[in-house]
């Protein structure tokens, strides 16, 4: 049983509250596997398979229009998929006995009715999964949205929206969580809340899959990966495995006698490249770049190790595979 | 504080989906509008016609003498009522396609089937319990003011040549023969008008689409029928919902608007429970089968 710490409710909870979480097997595990989906002629999601591992944060990333939030509309149920599976601790989702209570899921923070006020809107679906009103103002409570319970939802912001939903996943107290786009629309602050939320709910033991296009998003918050591009999956690993294997290292190399030590470099098999008065080299690594030069007696005013951000390997992978991508000027390199 | 504990029970199912749905139904304003509006119809009309029929009874046209019905004649409000019900009952399920809440709906009951049963039993029982309250209050109302306007008590149902006959408007009392079987029929009839109002709006999904597709059925269809010739429309025009629902309210066999003969009243009811099954089974079909 793992409580959540009080410290973080400070500042989104009038009270400290914490849940003990009584659940004795073991955290569900998604399986998706050679999921296909085909909207006419148009293949949305393409032969996709791979599993959410329990007790962590996986990040679901992809350009816009990859297939995201198709890929989670079929693990929920909501589309058929063309071809392919989808289980919830071995079960597809419809045979879960209780959904809520064991899957939560935020699907779009507007599909609300207008009309209709937060908390009537929570109990409503708090009812169809058995769940008391005491935690409909629980939730409402940990998502801040305690003071407005009573406005209607057509009323509120967007970032109101996206709490309105989180606290919608939260209802039946899951042990899997599933969240599209959750930081949309979100101040910074809000932005913040969200990536604490997720850690201290993947700390409880949780299995939290949640999408995002920001690869930014994904850095700070996710420890797997799973990253899709036209519906196809291109890399399914951590976060650190995924930067180290798919970036092309490089290291900045500044001195006085720069042309020399290039040609040094070259015949050492590195490639080299000049970028704003420094040397960009690959294919060798810092120390060995420092012996060369050591060797030759060449002094240097610099020998930096650049590792590319999360952001720069993602539109490397996904260049290719992006359905929107703007046009290349010509000459440049694909 | 509370610890989420097991709830007793299998699964989530079709009486925590009724709850639900009954929160929903209940929690906009739209459902409210609709059910006040159809209260104040069938009481305003219940005065409006049988005030001007009474009072006018020495005028009126053997036909309309013939035709006169002395329940149905309380109950116009009813048969005007029902595009409001059929507003009622597709504003209990569009909205949730058209913002996007189905999804949420589906995710917490992924059975479909209780999804459509629940709403379709918690539409039906309010449509029921209101509408039924409106056609009795309809009819008392009603017939007070046929009293007020010169109506005379009878016994019984009159045949077709005394009520040609008659000076004044026949009025019946609730314990007459087949009055309370009418007036009962009333809101039976928008209870089923209801349901097939509910399923057009499962296969259609939008609102605009669904009332326009209702309110084609109810109003133009009838019209069109009325173009073709006699031995076409002299057979369907008594099976279309509207007529059914004069048959339902009426304790007379009476012809209909364009000369048809209306159907009997079990016969009435029997056809609305088939339509009303066919469409909410055939949108259930679709949208068991589509995504959300």
């Amino acid at each position: 049983m793992a409580l959540i710490a009080d410290g973080f409710w400070r500042g989104f909870a009038k009270e400290a509250c914490w849940y003990p979480r009584p659940r004795d097997e073991a955290p569900a595990v998604i399986e998706v596997r050679h999921l296909t989906k085909d909207y006419g002629t148009t293949r949305a999601v393409d032969d996709l398979s791979f599993n959410v591992e329990p007790g962590v944060v996986t990040g679901f990333l992809g350009p816009n229009g990859s297939g995201k939030s198709t890929t989670l509309r079929m693990i929920l149920g909501l589309d058929r998929p063309s071809n392919g599976t989808v289980t919830l601790d071995g079960r597809p989702y419809h045979e879960l006995r209780w959904p809520l209570r064991e899957v939560g899921a935020l699907i779009e923070a507007k599909a609300v009715h207008p009309g209709r006020s937060a908390r009537t809107h929570l109990w409503a679906l708090a009812q169809t999964n058995s769940i008391p009103k005491s935690r409909v103002e629980e939730v409402l409570e940990i998502v801040g949205l305690s003071a407005v319970a009573k406005r209607k939802v057509g009323k509120f912001s967007l970032g109101m929206s996206q709490r309105l939903g989180i606290a919608t996943a939260l209802l039946g107290d899951p042990g899997v969580l599933l969240f599209d786009e959750p930081v949309n629309g979100l101040d910074p602050e809000g932005i913040l809340w969200v990536r604490t939320l997720l850690r201290t709910l993947a700390d409880e033991g949780r299995t939290i899959f949640f999408s995002s296009h920001l690869m930014s998003e994904m850095a700070q918050t996710a420890s797997n990966l799973v990253v899709i591009g036209r519906g196809r999956l291109l890399a399914e690993t951590s976060v650190e495995n995924f930067i180290a294997s798919n970036a092309e290292r490089t290291v900045r190399v500044s001195s006085a006698r720069a042309g020399e030590l290039a040609q040094l470099l070259r015949q050492a098999n590195a490639s080299v490249r000049e970028v704003d008065g420094a040397l960009e080299v690959s294919g060798l690594e810092a120390p060995a770049i420092g012996e060369t030069a050591l060797a030759a007696g060449i002094a240097l005013s610099e020998l930096t190790p650049q590792s590319a951000s999360l952001e720069e390997v993602f539109m490397e992978l996904t260049s290719e595979s992006s359905e929107f991508s703007t046009t290349r000027p010509e000459g440049t390199q694909q | 504080m509370t610890t989420l504990l097991l709830p007793k029970g299998k699964r989530a199912g079709l009486r925590q989906q009724i709850a639900s749905e009954f929160t929903k139904l209940r929690s906009v304003r739209s459902s409210w509008v609709c059910l006040v509006l159809m209260v104040v119809l069938s009481i305003g009309f219940s005065i409006l016609f049988p005030a001007i029929i009474a009072n006018g009874w020495s005028t009126r046209s053997p036909a309309e003498r013939i035709n006169f019905d002395p329940v149905s004649v309380t109950q116009f409000g009813i048969i005007f009522g029902q595009l409001v019900i059929a507003v009622f009952a597709i504003l209990a399920i569009t909205p949730e396609f058209s913002n996007g809440s189905i999804r949420s709906t589906l995710a917490a009951q992924p059975r479909r089937s209780d999804v459509i049963a629940a709403k379709a039993i918690v539409l039906a029982v309010t449509t029921f319990v209101v509408t039924e309250i409106c056609s009795f209050a309809a009819f008392f109302v009603g017939r007070a003011v046929l009293l007020a306007f010169g109506g005379h008590a009878v016994a019984g149902e009159l045949t077709l040549a005394q009520q040609l006959k008659a000076t004044a408007a026949p009025v019946l009392s609730l314990g007459a023969p087949g009055v309370l079987q009418a007036v009962f029929g009333g809101g039976l009839y928008l209870t089923l008008i209801a349901l097939i109002a509910l399923g057009l709006g499962i296969l259609l999904r939008s609102t605009p689409g669904s009332i326009s597709l209702f309110v084609a059925l109810l109003l133009i269809i009838p019209g069109v029928f009325q173009a073709l010739p006699h031995s076409i429309s002299h057979l369907v025009e008594p099976r279309l919902p509207s007529n059914l629902g004069a048959a339902m309210t009426s304790v007379h066999v009476r012809s209909t608007d364009f000369g048809g003969q209306l159907l009997s009243p079990w016969l009435a009811v029997g056809l609305m429970v088939l339509y009303g099954v066919l469409l909410v089974g055939l949108g259930l079909w679709r949208f068991s089968r589509r995504d959300a």
